[in-house]
């Protein structure tokens, strides 16, 4: 799924910066690379001279992977959505906390609009992995994975997705409301394990561990409490149309990108505003 | 041993020391129990009179949406359950639980005092506050307290019908808290309604005796001393003890449905003695302007004029009625089990308060009638001391001896049913939520009633303990936005067609 991945690039960006981003990417199964980079109207920099660009690329082709330089213009988040379509990338990579202009910064950061415009997966790289120092690339089995999961009907079209950790510890949670008495509860509870553990067994031999849990509560909340606790590197998520009242506060995806210390692995689902 | 005792009897305990300490502090220091709890009464309504306001409303509409949505047809009980009590039996049992005594205290009173002391952009003694005190007396006494006592009720019977929990406030939380209903969480909400409960029984028993007393001085000269009050409230608690103990199908429903007979011939008697157009004439003005401004009233506090009466009328009633609400919910929710949210809902809305709107239209307009067209100075009566202006205003009516006399039985039914009914609910909630309570806890908690409120007549803290118990009901309205909150959860959840 990272075989063709979006990596969208800013002015400034150091070559060895994103030489480590490009050995998370392998580790995680990338060979090609699309460098993207946005002139957005009215910047400082826009018609700027982009061999800085060329350098980048040529640092990610000595480490193997094959690269390709594009640039757009516009909205950066709604740019980087429509290029990764158009370029047919299998997700978009993005280092968290990167603010190019203020104007972004006072509108929310790009990871978050991004989120909720891209049709193709998004890995928001926060704390956790660390990016490697030495040269070394990712092991997956010192990754932990969370894989959060409403057990819908459309949930099984993430399990690929997951797959793509394949090797790490992979930690199933399901986040739900608390049903409205002791005997629904029970039967509640006793339905979804049995859910995780078919969904576990699924995984089992993919993957070197496999713990599910399910908890009560609100999913952003929980979700980065698990996430906390069992200090996750990846947090796999579905996105969903979002809800009416989540409006004012984000919905469950950008409260985790928001709060989490593990990187976000987003993918869009079925119902959600641009997915198709 | 002890523990399990303390967990099985935690909240009967709890509950009884601190009724024991509040009657303790009221015995002891009446002045400084007076102090205290004025002044964190006067506190909650200066600065929460908007949140008493606005959640008040938020539960009528509420109600309606719930009433109206497709979990109306939800039973309280099982989809095959059909409701325990007969129709008039069920509405004659939450009439007299819910209002009943109020309605004689201040169906004449009411107007009469709105009249004489309107807020202060309305001329005193006018035909406008004559239309304005109508206008609020049936808002005061309308949909509103029903409201609150639906969502309370509502929830019980939800959850322990539907949901089959024990009929239990804390059995409510049950979405939030999960199990911790059964911890100190669960206990507390229990604890309070219990507390609430006493405390507003307890005060009801003691105005109730006083009003009684006074009909009967008024009527065969009785003295007027604390001894004979407390004689009353003695037969009255052999009375209402006799029927909690034969229970709520011969006791409570049999006298509930002779209080409504005896109610509504008075109520006729009245209307066909006096001037009937005319009371005709106030009821459907009234209603019309009660329909037409209900939403401006609901949400009125008047903060450019007329604050104080806004905050000593309307949000006094709205604290009183939350402070009954874990009572008469309780009560209400025992006796609908097996009909649906929306039969529910409609009837505890709409037919308690049509009979009171009559009640009002009849007593209240007669009382202005006889104020403005004739001459009777009954608005200084009721000014002076309100439990008189019943008997005053019956004196204006040939027999004025035999309707005073009936209105003093309703009274005494109407006290007794209440007493009874929170008996029933005191048991029960001291029982873990058990429907079939045993006569000894009927008869510890028939006599506690009746103890605190002797006690309180005697040492004159019943006013303080009414003003404590309003105090105490400011948490409940937030408990009953959880309960909302809650019970929408629970409907959630439902698989409704």
């Amino acid at each position: 799924m990272f075989e063709k991945t979006l990596v969208p690039v800013a002015y400034g960006e150091r070559p060895e910066e994103l030489m480590k981003i490009g050995r998370v990417l392998r580790s995680l199964g990338a060979e090609s690379i699309c460098l993207y980079h946005v002139n957005e109207p009215g910047s400082f920099f826009r018609g700027a001279d982009l061999s800085w660009l060329t350098l980048l690329a040529e640092a990610l082709e000595e480490m193997g992977l094959s690269v390709e330089v594009k640039t757009g213009n516009g909205h950066i988040a709604s740019a980087i959505a429509e290029t990764a379509l158009l370029e047919g990338a299998d997700g978009i990579y993005m280092k968290a906390k990167r603010r190019w202009h203020i104007e972004t910064m006072l509108l929310g950061s790009v990871s978050q609009n991004l989120l909720r415009l891209a049709d193709v997966p998004v890995f928001v790289h926060k704390i956790r992995p660390r990016l490697p120092d030495n040269g070394v690339e990712l092991d997956r089995r010192d990754l932990k994975v969370l894989y959060a999961t409403d057990l819908g009907e459309t949930s099984n079209r993430l399990l690929p997705y997951v797959m793509e950790f394949a090797g790490a510890w992979c930690h199933l949670l399901h986040v739900r409301g608390r049903m409205a008495d002791p005997l629904a509860e029970r039967v509640r509870r006793e339905a979804v394990d049995g859910k995780l553990h078919a969904v576990a067994e699924e995984l089992r031999p993919y993957f070197g561990q496999v713990t599910s849990e399910q908890r009560i509560g609100e999913p952003a909340t929980q979700v980065l409490y698990v996430s906390d606790r069992i200090e996750a590197d990846i947090v796999v998520l579905g996105r969903k149309g979002p809800a009416f009242l989540s409006a004012p506060m984000g919905d469950t995806a950008e409260r985790v990108v928001t709060g989490s210390m593990a990187s976000i692995f987003l993918v869009p689902q079925p119902g959600s505003r641009h997915a198709s | 041993m002890l523990r399990e005792y303390l967990r099985k009897e935690g909240v009967f305990l709890l509950s009884a020391g601190i009724v024991l300490f509040f009657i303790g502090f009221g015995i002891a220091r009446p002045d400084l129990l007076d102090a205290v709890s004025s002044a964190v009464h006067a506190a909650i309504l200066d600065y929460f009179s908007w949140l008493y306001l606005i959640s008040v409303f938020f539960f009528l509409v509420f109600a309606l949406v719930l009433a109206l949505s497709r979990y109306g047809t939800i039973k309280l009980g099982h989809d095959a359950e059909r409701p325990q009590y007969g129709f008039f039996g069920w509405v004659a049992m939450l009439f007299a639980a819910g209002m009943g005594i109020g309605l004689l205290f201040w169906g004449v009173s009411e107007p009469l005092i709105h009249y004489l002391q309107p807020p202060p952009f309305i001329d005193p003694a006018s035909p406008d506050a004559a239309a304005f005190a109508m206008r609020y007396a049936f808002f005061h006494w309308g949909v509103h307290p029903w409201a609150i006592y639906t969502i309370v009720s509502l929830s019980i019977a939800y959850f322990s019908f539907r949901r089959g929990m024990p009929a239990l406030i804390s059995s409510c939380f049950y979405p939030v808290l999960g199990e911790r209903i059964y911890g100190p969480a669960g206990k507390m909400v229990d604890v309070f309604a219990v507390v609430a409960t006493v405390f507003g029984t307890a005060t009801s028993l003691g105005f109730g005796a006083l009003q009684i007393h006074s009909g009967l001085t008024h009527l065969y000269g009785l003295p007027s001393t604390i001894s004979v009050t407390i004689g009353i409230i003695v037969i009255a608690t052999a009375l209402f003890m006799a029927s909690a103990i034969l229970g709520v199908e011969k006791g409570v429903q049999v006298l509930s449905k002779l209080n409504i007979v005896l109610a509504t011939v008075l109520l006729l008697v009245v209307l066909g003695l006096g001037s009937t157009p005319y009371v005709f004439n106030v009821f459907i003005s009234t209603f019309g302007g009660y329909v037409n401004n209900i939403i401006d009233m609901s949400l009125q506090s008047y903060p450019f004029a007329g604050f104080d009466w806004s905050r000593d009328w309307t949000v006094f009633y709205w604290a009183w009625w939350i402070s009954w609400s874990p009572f008469v919910g309780l009560f209400v929710a025992r006796i609908s089990r097996g009909r649906t949210i929306r039969e529910f809902v409609l009837t505890v809305l709409t037919v308690p308060t049509l009979f009171t709107f009559v009640w009002f239209a009849v007593f209240g307009g007669s009382a202005l009638h006889l104020e403005l067209d004739r001459g009777a100075d009954l608005a200084a009566v009721a000014g002076a001391d309100v439990s008189l202006a019943l008997f005053a205003f019956l004196e204006h009516y040939p027999s004025a001896g035999l309707l005073t006399l009936i209105a003093i039985i309703v009274l005494i039914v109407f006290f007794i049913t209440s007493a009874d009914s929170a008996t029933v609910v005191l048991g029960s909630l001291t029982s873990g939520g058990s429907l079939i309570v045993p006569t000894y806890k009927k008869a510890i908690w028939g006599l506690s009633l009746s103890a605190v409120a002797i006690t309180l007549l005697v040492t004159g803290g019943l006013s303080s303990l009414q003003v404590m118990a309003i105090t105490a009901a400011f948490p409940f309205m937030l408990v009953m936005i959880v309960l909302c909150y809650t019970l929408a959860i629970g409907l959630s959840q439902e698989k409704v067609q």
